[in-house]
């Protein structure tokens, strides 16, 4: 006998992504899912944005597979933090960012960050609840990125250019990576900062205070 | 890459659906994976055969998977579009960028045969 099943596999994952961005909502908290390949700057860049002015109360939720070094260095600069460790999973999904909710403060906070585990690749597979996803590509890693790993230029609404200032040095094609990131996604800001020198943050604090200030205009 | 953990969601469902309904036993299952969802089929395929034999009604499921190739419509010239990779980067007839993608992101179950 033929059964009709007619149901996402990720079925569960996006129930329970959906219930998070409830909670996020109904703390008026507007959270992004930042993704990138280990090493291209996730937490420098969040560190940065901490040490801005940015008037923004920011939380985090840090994931790696191990280890609570990342959470270690939000917490000096007084972030409300949360490290989960995935114990092996290469991505965070919904029900892992969902039992850790009470561990912060969410209605005192007016941006979430959601750093996921350093993954070019399955991170942007599951939604965890978040506003927008934003991913952040090291120049060190090449200009053939966008086009070998598409899904993740795709899904997400910004992208970060990290260590521009190690440009004079490489031989890496920027313009390609920028001509290739927007024909996948034209709709894709893209940002070029250095985490070391502090170059381009200020474009990048201020897109994000603009997003956190449209969603308390426009909540769900 | 988690292909694993996509055939134990795959089991659970489909597990689930027979408890409900009182089915015995399924004889095999039909899913769609896009072509741009990042879903290996050959990994999800050994990765549901090494799990199913832990499962009292699926043990003996056979998993057929359809591939979905990537489409597109352009909105500048109207054109339906087929490509061969895992992305588009312009329509291939109007070379326009204003195109949506319509099929090749599915990670579906559609149905399953069962006694």
């Amino acid at each position: 006998m033929k059964v009709k099943v007619a149901t996402k596999i990720l079925e569960a994952n996006d129930r329970i992504a959906l219930e998070n961005r409830r909670l996020f909502d109904k703390a008026g908290l507007f959270v992004i899912n930042l993704m990138s390949a280990p090493g291209a700057g996730k937490t420098s860049i969040l560190e940065k944005t901490l040490l801005q002015n940015s008037g923004l109360k920011i939380g985090v939720i840090e994931g790696d597979i191990a280890g609570s070094d990342d959470a270690e260095r939000m917490e000096k600069l007084c972030a409300p933090v949360v490290q989960i460790n995935t114990g092996g999973a290469c991505h965070l999904d919904a029900n892992m960012i969902y039992e850790v909710l009470n561990d912060l403060p969410l209605n005192e906070l007016d941006l979430l960050f959601i750093e996921n585990v350093g993954n070019l690749v399955c991170p942007a597979e599951f939604k965890v609840g978040e506003d927008i996803k934003v991913m952040l590509l090291s120049i060190t890693e090449g200009h053939d990125k966008p086009l070998k790993y598409p899904l993740m230029f795709q899904k997400s609404s910004a992208l970060i250019l990290n260590k521009m200032d190690l440009a004079p040095y490489l031989e890496v094609d920027i313009d390609k990576i920028k001509r290739d990131s927007l024909s996948l996604n034209p709709h894709l800001k893209i940002f070029e900062v250095s985490c070391k020198t502090g170059d381009g943050m200020p474009e990048w604090i201020e897109w994000i205070k603009n997003k956190v200030g449209n969603e308390r205009k426009n909540p769900l | 890459m988690h292909e694993l953990s996509l055939a134990q969601n795959l089991l659970d469902i489909v597990s689930a659906q027979c408890l409900k309904n009182g089915f015995k036993e399924i004889e095999s299952i039909n899913i769609r994976i896009g072509r741009a969802s990042g879903i290996m089929p050959d990994a999800l395929s050994f990765a549901f055969n090494a799990i199913k034999t832990d499962s009292a009604v699926a043990n003996k499921a056979f998993l057929y998977i359809e591939e979905i190739p990537v489409t597109g419509n352009c909105k500048d010239c109207n054109n339906e579009f087929i490509v061969e990779e895992e992305y588009i980067l312009c329509c291939p007839s109007c070379n326009g960028s204003s195109f949506v993608i319509t099929a090749g992101r599915e990670l579906d179950i559609v149905d399953m045969e069962v006694s």
